[in-house]
């Protein structure tokens, strides 16, 4: 699983659903979930999981995606299955782990070193843990 | 308005327990109490039914029915009692039951033909299904206009169906009457459906206190769909893993990556979580 250490920076709640808006490094996150985990304010350091699966990447980027979460990565690793291909990625100094078909691997022409952009949904992302509760 | 607060030792599997409940309760709400078995929740409707005494101070509306020299007894307190296992007189007709508390035949009727029972009144209780008995007991509780509701596992000798059935009856009865009521149950989709307050005692100890989805929706972060589970086994596919988790009845998988591999312990507890966006929902096919 991958984790993110992140500052909660904005909370927009409409009955019980919210969009949570952090910062990681610099870089803006957001993420749209249910009643507030506990604890939770602006200001809180917070922990942000993402599943390997839920990573997509891009390569030479260009046009608007509805993707709330862009992060700019580079490649450190790539492990290749018979189907899959686990692609290990370093953005802002710590390592996320990406799932993708082998296929799509081959089609991008992905190479470790490249540098790409990391994509997550807002829907996705999550908090794994609120600190200093 | 209800205030409890009382006293006493029990014996409980793990020597010494004291029970130890200080609460207020609201006229015509209805809370459920939960928490594992031998936590004191029988003990608790006990001796708010004065079939047990306790140390500390019970008071109904202003009059007391118990303090530290007086246990009003239960027949005088206004009490309906509906128990796991029916306690039906099997020698009297369904009617003849709820007359035998109050002799008030208008009530009675009213009472069985809001549970659809009325066909049946004459019917004796060993001709009746598990579910018709309970609806039974519970009008029968119902029969001396109670001021206090208590119910015991009422539910959880009958199968799903029945109970789901007999859940809106109860609710019906409690629209209707706006008995305050206190039921155990342990039942997730019962709490939800019918209580409006949820206490959780553990160790003769009220541990929580709330409504029920705050009480019950197990959480992780921002993760509103956890269960927790036993890890089957991990299985290296390709370069993913997967892990199987026994959930209640059934055998569950979940993709995992090698770190989350490698830290996991087969045999162990663990929580399934995932974000409230991820699980797709669809009418069971069985």
């Amino acid at each position: 699983m991958n984790r993110l250490s992140a500052i909660v920076t904005r909370i927009e709640g409409e009955q019980n659903l919210h969009i949570i808006s952090f910062d990681f490094q610099g870089v803006p996150l957001s993420m749209m979930g249910l009643d507030l985990p506990f604890g939770l304010e602006i200001g809180s350091h917070v922990i942000l999981g993402a599943k390997p699966s839920h990573i997509a990447i891009a390569k030479e980027l260009q046009g608007v995606l509805s993707y709330s979460n862009q992060l700019e990565a580079k490649i450190l690793r790539i492990e290749n299955g018979t189907l899959l291909c686990s692609i290990l990625l370093h953005v802002k100094g710590i390592a996320l782990q990406s799932f993708i078909t082998r296929r799509s691997s081959e089609r991008m022409g992905l190479v470790e070193g490249e540098n790409v952009t990391v994509l997550i949904k807002a829907s996705e992302l999550f908090v794994l843990e609120v600190l200093d509760v | 308005m209800i205030e409890i607060a009382i006293e006493k030792e029990l014996l409980g599997s793990h020597g010494k327990m004291p029970l130890h409940v200080t609460l207020s309760i609201e006229d015509k709400s209805f809370v459920a109490l939960s928490g594992q078995s031998g936590s004191g929740k029988t003990t608790l409707l006990r001796i708010l039914a004065g079939l047990e005494n306790a140390r500390g101070t019970i008071r109904v509306d202003g009059e007391e029915w118990l303090n530290e020299k007086y246990m009003l007894a239960p027949q005088q307190r206004g009490i309906g009692f509906v128990f796991q296992d029916y306690a039906l007189f099997p020698n009297m007709s369904v009617i003849e039951n709820l007359l035998f508390v109050r002799q008030d035949k208008a009530l009675a009727q009213h009472l069985l033909k809001l549970i659809e029972m009325d066909e049946l009144a004459q019917r004796k209780p060993n001709t009746l299904s598990g579910g018709q008995k309970q609806r039974v007991s519970l009008c029968r509780a119902m029969m001396n206009h109670p001021k206090l509701l208590l119910m015991d596992e009422p539910l959880s000798a009958l199968d799903p169906l029945m109970r789901t059935k007999l859940q809106h009856e109860i609710l019906t009865l409690h629209k209707e009457f706006e008995t305050t009521t206190i039921m155990v149950s342990h039942d997730p989709s019962e709490i939800y459906r019918l209580s409006n307050r949820v206490i959780v005692l553990n160790q003769g100890n009220v541990i929580q206190d709330g409504d029920a989805k705050s009480v019950l929706l197990k959480t992780q972060g921002s993760q509103k769909f956890s269960f927790e589970g036993e890890l089957l086994d991990i299985i290296k596919v390709d370069v993913i893993y997967v892990a199987i988790v026994s959930i209640g009845q059934q055998i569950v998988e979940v993709v995992l990556d090698e770190s989350e591999a490698r830290e996991l312990h087969v045999g162990s507890v663990v929580n399934i979580s995932t974000k409230a966006f991820a699980p797709v929902i669809q009418t069971s096919k069985r």
